[in-house]
């Protein structure tokens, strides 16, 4: 399967942070997000998870549970807040229960924002999932969707 | 001498059974339907079978195939044209008389009676016609017959003859000691050289004496004599003794002595064991005929399963049998017949391991098994449990491009299901069956099916099998 992996980090979050020595409003305070449950992690904390078409202005834009393929690729957008130490989370795709593909996202103190994308081919329509998962390997959170004509 | 042991050790119970009912049934068939002429028609159709084997050995194919056409017309024909003779015959014995019971000379007819009653009619002045059958069926010449079957006495005869009886105008025929049927009409008579004063009466029993071998006695209305018809033959009867002795003759009571009933017996006993030789031959030539193979592949039914599991695996779900047996039972084997049992009642949960041999085999009579491929089966059993999975639904389709499908949620978004832990465990989502995003333009809720194969997964009791799907469809925000 080539699936073509890009991997993005939000420095600009962290250093305004450190700049202007106050919380940098997030620029995705606005975005509808999906409920998240409690992570297991004592202060790490998923805020928000967002399948969506593309990002723009570092929010998620046309967030949707049904993609076709010809958008050529879905975006798993994820938001935590706080985020107390370096860290690394996972974006784990599944197409049909079965992994597709493990993606490795590096988290910065306080707040991070960061997200995998997968490229689109005729065989990926189905249903899909991502699992993001922490450190330890605790399922955060569970996404689901579909890939359409 | 070890062939023949050979041969008689390989004669099974049921072989002796199978021939002596066959035999004994043979045999009552004949005893029940020996003096019908359906009889000596079924005799002439065994011929013609017989007949056409020959020919067939001898390759004489259009001989054969008239023969065979012929004999499979007469078996029909037999039950349809004899069927009131059929139905005679078995509803005037009982089943005691129909399976057992002999009768090797028939009731003898009370000639003193008859006499009597014949005179006196004719003494009264009463007309009557009596008919005494010989061998010919007088069941396609004569008409009207009401059923009676009254014992013969002389008040009986008197009365059925009585002017205003509704029945004084026809015929009785009497058989043995029973009076059969009155009111019959017999055929009348087209000779030109009877004498102008015989009447009706005269001219039917003349016209039945013609036409079958029976013997009518007439008393005339008029003329007060008696009369025997027999044949073309018309003689007065003066006195009781002359008619009795004209009776006498034509029922066989005079010859009915034991030596007859002895020749009856042995004839009977000849019967009985032609039967058997015959069963014996149809016997041999059906189980100890040239002997065939075959081979038939069956599916494997397992019986006894525990209520608790299930199956999960079998290594095969069919055999491949060899079987063997006379080319006549090999060529007459049904599929239905033969069948492949494993007993699981002493299954355990996990991989069982089965040996197939002619125990677990079903097969019909004759026919054995000579080998059995694959000879072990395995069958993996498991005791199902449940688990709750989460719900996903499988769209298919295409949105129109200026809209987005942003949001859904189930009821119930998990479910509980049932299955084999080890089927269960790599399954952690349940989908939908497919919805199409083509139809779709605003928000809206629909209720769907959910796509389980099952053969490894079902629906836990209690648990839904469909789920409620509310979507919120939005416009696209333009690039």
């Amino acid at each position: 399967m080539k699936i073509k992996l890009t991997i993005f980090c939000f420095f600009w979050v962290s250093t305004s942070f450190l700049l202007l020595g106050r919380a940098f409003p997030q620029q995705n305070a606005n975005t509808t997000s999906t409920p998240v449950a409690t992570p297991i992690s004592k202060k790490l904390k998923l805020t928000q998870v967002v399948m969506c078409e593309k990002i723009k202005e570092l929010n998620p834009e046309n967030e949707a549970v049904a993609f076709s393929i010809s958008i050529e690729k879905v975006i798993c957008f994820t938001f935590f807040d706080p985020v107390p130490e370096k860290m690394f989370i996972y974006h784990n795709w599944y197409h049909r229960d079965n992994l597709s593909t493990k993606i490795k996202l590096l988290l910065q103190p306080p707040r991070w924002s960061t997200f995998s994308t997968v490229q689109l081919r005729e065989t990926d329509k189905g249903p899909w999932r991502v699992e993001i998962i922490d450190q330890q390997g605790n399922i955060l959170h569970i996404s689901r969707f579909s890939i359409t004509d | 001498m070890d062939t023949l042991f050979a041969f008689l050790s390989s004669i099974r119970w049921q072989d002796v059974v199978d021939i002596t009912l066959n035999s004994y049934i043979l045999f009552r068939l004949f005893v029940i339907f020996r003096e019908t002429n359906a009889f000596r028609v079924l005799i002439g159709i065994a011929l013609l079978w017989f007949f056409q084997r020959i020919s067939v050995s001898l390759e004489l194919i259009v001989t054969s195939w008239v023969i065979q056409g012929i004999t499979a017309v007469a078996a029909l024909i037999i039950v349809v044209v004899f069927r009131n003779e059929i139905r005679s015959v078995l509803q005037a014995k009982n089943l005691r008389a129909i399976l057992w019971g002999f009768s090797f000379k028939p009731a003898d007819t009370p000639l003193e009676i008859i006499t009597d009653s014949v005179f006196e009619l004719a003494r009264r002045q009463t007309g009557a016609l009596i008919v005494f059958p010989a061998k010919d069926d007088l069941g396609h010449v004569v008409q009207n017959g009401i059923s009676w079957q009254g014992l013969v006495s002389k008040e009986m005869i008197l009365s059925i003859f009585w002017h205003d009886n509704p029945v004084h105008d026809g015929a009785v025929i009497i058989k043995g000691n029973q009076i059969t049927e009155v009111g019959v009409i017999l055929p009348l008579s087209h000779r030109k050289d009877l004498p102008s004063y015989y009447g009706t009466r005269h001219r039917a029993a003349v016209g039945l004496a013609e036409a079958t071998d029976a013997l009518v006695v007439l008393v005339s209305e008029e003329r007060k004599y008696v009369l025997v018809v027999k044949g073309s033959q018309v003689k007065l009867i003066p006195q009781k003794d002359d008619l009795a002795k004209i009776l006498q003759e034509h029922l066989g009571l005079a010859t009915a002595q034991k030596k007859d009933i002895k020749k009856e017996k042995l004839k009977i006993g000849i019967v009985a064991l032609a039967s058997v030789f015959f069963v014996i031959g149809v016997w041999f030539s059906f189980s100890k005929g040239l002997e065939s193979q075959m081979a038939v592949e069956i599916p494997i039914e397992y019986t006894s399963l525990d209520p608790g599991m299930e199956i999960l695996d079998t290594t095969t779900g069919a055999v491949r049998l060899q079987l063997a047996g006379s080319a006549t039972l090999i060529k007459s084997i049904r599929p239905e017949q033969v069948k492949a049992r494993i007993n699981l009642d002493t299954a355990i949960e996990g991989l069982n391991t089965f040996m197939i041999s002619d125990k677990n085999i079903n097969l019909p009579p004759g026919i054995v098994l000579k080998s059995v491929k694959p000879s072990v089966v395995e069958v993996e059993l498991y005791v199902p449990i449940i688990k709750k999975i989460p719900v996903q639904v499988d769209w298919v389709g295409k949105l129109p491009e200026h809209l987005v499908l942003e949001k859904v949620r189930l009821d119930p978004n998990k479910i509980q299901v049932m299955g084999s832990k080890k089927v269960l465990e790599n399954i952690s989502t349940i989908y939908t069956q497919k919805i199409s995003l083509d139809q779709i333009e605003k928000t809206g809720k629909i209720t769907v099916n959910l796509s389980l194969d099952p053969a490894f997964v079902q629906i836990a009791p209690g648990s839904r099998d469909k789920v409620n799907v509310e979507y919120v469809i939005k416009k696209r925000v333009q690039k």
